[in-house]
């Protein structure tokens, strides 16, 4: 996201034009006040040569103050619940992690009261699942975007636009009944890790045609030009130039799709259920995954073992979407156009 | 968002980890540490198979099941077994569906139409073959409770029902001073709580109120909960709810109960207050008849008994199998599981983990039956 400001700031061809308008609009109101109601003293037109002179600066010092302290205080009230989850987090499920079978071994024949084993069938189950979920939803993603910004004109555009928003709209556990009437309930397919994924994939696309969109849209227009004018062909200009200078957005996007789709619960619920077994086959059997794992230990959080167990892969799971992120910035930097 | 090299380096060291890890061994080491699983009642030859069965239903069973697969899948390193403990409803639709290989039930399935639908006859559609439910723990329901300063409590089917209805609202009520004598009861507001997914406990509880108390209990019987209180979902939800909240009051199972260490009242059938343990449950399951034909072993329990020291709520669950599945391998996996299931040696384990044994006369049909599926 925060590249997104960046590079808006450095084409700065939308932003500020809105800003302009918004200025217009409070100065028409501000004009608009004295005539309404009472004007209070030495701020009204009326008011003498002096205090039209100092009043507005003070006028301005205290709007900025409390603008500051608003904004201070919204920080602060978001910071909040963040800084204490993490802490809740960390500070349970820490010590499972620093175990030494945590990163090696699945639950096989752990019972739920029973300490030991690890986390490693879930870890490699959420992995498993979120890159077959982005092998499938980027390219169509990211060639949807492509057809939006650089193709698309008219009626079939607007559709796609259209389903896209509607698509960003579905709540995950309408998507995962989806794919189970589909899946399951028509074909008389097996639930599966696969299944899962399917429903993952209706969940990011429209994350990642959403992001990539916008970020072709900050594509500067005179690259493109200056592309023609060379004799590039349209295609090769969209995948040598506009792809290539968007490409550090691009993974942004990508990733944002892969945190929100990581943690989702309700698909896996009804299509994946878990193991604590190793899984590698995601066309049958059940699947073991974190938000799984963190669901079956839920059910028996009377037993300290368990519990622990919960919090253990929490923290994993926000270590992995962190990793994720971390990795994908690293990506993203290597890949940009120096400017 | 410029990335630090610190950052940068967290990065690299974590994947790191995970990369050296992945070298490690893998399976955890074949006797389960905790668990109490004895190794001195070994079953003899266990047909092991290799691959994976799956299971789903019933979380009244789970702990029971889950120590059975462990002391399976310990002596067959290749066979994976999963249960999943969805509720007995969802079990036996994911049964139908062939989603699954077979289905804990804390009911047998209905031979009569529910809502347009024939559990028997969809589930001998889905075998090819008539289905079983093979009786294989039974689990005592306790009515758990958390009031302040009462230890003890005593109640009757009639005062339950009362209770559970939303006709008593206080815990000081005089129908269950009646039954306190000498008991400080406070006046907190009672606070019902039931199981809001579609639950075998759910059944048993409302079949036991509805035999014992006819007049008090008005509604019909079944999975889904038709009287007061607020729902929580599962077994778990129930239990803890009912453990953070002062005059909260439930059924659950009773392993449940004692994992979050739930006070439990005391049942007075008429011949005196019964306190939940292994014998009085043992007392109702040995009334328990058989109602099916065959291999078919459902059990039809005498809520209403008035058996002196007989603690009269106790659910049976089932493990619902096809007796011939038209996968002859997938019908063997099943046999060999649930022949170790059925086994002297698991079901003598179960007790500690709150659960009372199979009468033994019943134990001996349900090991034939094991056998005789194919």
């Amino acid at each position: 996201m925060s590249t997104l400001t960046r590079e808006g700031r450095a084409t700065g061809d939308r932003r500020p034009r809105p800003q302009h308008e918004d200025q217009r609009r409070d100065r028409r109101r501000d004009d608009q006040v004295p005539d309404e109601g009472a004007t209070p003293p030495g701020q009204g037109p009326d008011a003498g040569p002096l205090a039209e002179m100092g009043s507005p600066q003070r006028g301005r010092a205290v709007k900025d103050a409390v603008a500051r302290v608003v904004m201070w205080g919204a920080f602060g009230v978001v910071m909040i619940p963040l800084v204490w989850i993490l802490y809740t987090v960390v500070s349970r499920g820490v010590h499972l992690l620093l175990s030494s079978t945590w990163w090696t071994n699945n639950q096989r024949n752990i019972n739920s009261g029973d300490v030991g084993g690890g986390a490693r069938h879930a870890i490699e189950g959420t992995l498993m699942m979120a890159g077959i979920t982005a092998v499938i939803a980027v390219p169509i993603g990211i060639l949807t975007a492509v057809y939006l910004v650089e193709y698309g004109r008219g009626g079939l555009a607007r559709a796609i636009s259209f389903t896209v928003d509607i698509l960003s709209g579905i709540p995950s556990i309408v998507a995962a009944l989806f794919i189970y009437a589909v899946w399951v309930t028509t074909f008389g397919i097996e639930r599966s890790g696969f299944a899962a994924a399917l429903a993952l994939v209706l969940l990011m696309i429209p994350v990642v045609v959403r992001s990539t969109e916008s970020m072709l849209t900050l594509v500067p227009n005179e690259l493109r030009e200056a592309a023609y004018a060379l004799g590039v062909p349209k295609w090769v200009t969209v995948v040598k130039v506009v792809l290539r200078t968007a490409f550090s957005g691009i993974v942004t996007g990508v990733l944002l799709g892969l945190a929100r789709i990581m943690g989702e619960t309700a698909p896996l619920l009804i299509l994946a259920p878990y193991t604590k077994n190793f899984q590698r086959d995601l066309f049958s059997g059940n699947f073991p995954t974190l938000p799984m794992m963190i669901n079956q230990d839920r059910g028996d959080i009377g037993l300290a073992a368990a519990a622990e167990r919960m919090w253990g892969a929490s923290l994993t799971l926000i270590l992995l979407v962190l990793l994720l992120n971390l990795v994908g910035r690293i990506i993203a930097r290597a890949g940009s156009v120096k400017t | 968002m410029s990335v630090s090299r610190t950052t940068v380096l967290g990065a690299l060291a974590l994947s790191g980890a995970l990369l050296l890890s992945a070298c490690a061994s893998e399976n955890n080491s074949p006797a389960p540490a905790a668990g109490g699983s004895g190794s001195s009642g070994s079953t003899g030859s266990t047909d092991c198979f290799s691959g994976n069965l799956k299971a789903e239903g019933s979380s009244a069973q789970k702990n029971a099941i889950d120590e059975a697969i462990s002391v399976f899948q310990t002596k067959c390193a290749d066979a994976t077994i999963d249960y999943n403990p969805s509720g007995s409803g969802s079990g036996i639709k994911q049964f139908i569906a062939k989603q699954v290989d077979f289905a804990g039930s804390d009911s047998a399935l209905k031979t009569v139409a529910v809502d347009g639908l024939v559990e028997a006859d969809d589930a001998a559609k889905a075998c090819g073959s008539p289905a079983w439910n093979l009786p294989m723990v039974t689990g005592p329901i306790a009515v758990a409770y958390n009031v302040a300063g009462v230890d003890k409590l005593v109640l009757d089917a009639e005062v339950t029902a009362k209770i559970f209805d939303g006709k008593v609202t206080t815990w000081n009520d005089p129908a269950i001073a009646k039954l306190n004598a000498g008991v400080k009861l406070p006046s907190t507001p009672i606070k019902v709580y039931f199981r809001s997914d579609d639950s075998g406990t759910t059944e048993n509880f409302t079949k036991y109120l509805k035999a014992a108390a006819p007049d008090a209990w008005s509604y019909e019987t079944g999975k889904k909960w038709t009287g007061k209180g607020e729902g929580k979902e599962k077994s778990a939800g129930v239990a803890t709810a009912v453990k953070g909240q002062d005059g909260g009051i439930t059924y659950v199972e009773l392993s449940y109960a004692k994992q979050n260490t739930l006070k439990m009242a005391e049942i007075d059938t008429g011949s005196g207050p019964v306190e939940l343990n292994a014998e009085s449950v043992g007392k109702t399951v040995a009334t328990a008849k058989p109602v099916g034909s065959g291999n078919d072993l459902a059990l039809k329990i005498d809520y209403a008994t008035k058996e002196a020291g007989a603690y009269p709520i106790i659910l049976v669950t089932y493990e619902v199998v096809c007796s011939k599945y038209s996968d002859a391998a997938q019908g063997s996996k099943v046999r060999a599981f649930l022949t170790t299931f059925a086994s002297d040696a698991v079901q003598g384990q179960l007790e500690e983990l709150g659960y009372a044994p199979l009468p033994t006369e019943v134990a001996t049909k349900v090991q034939t039956a094991v056998k005789a599926i194919s």
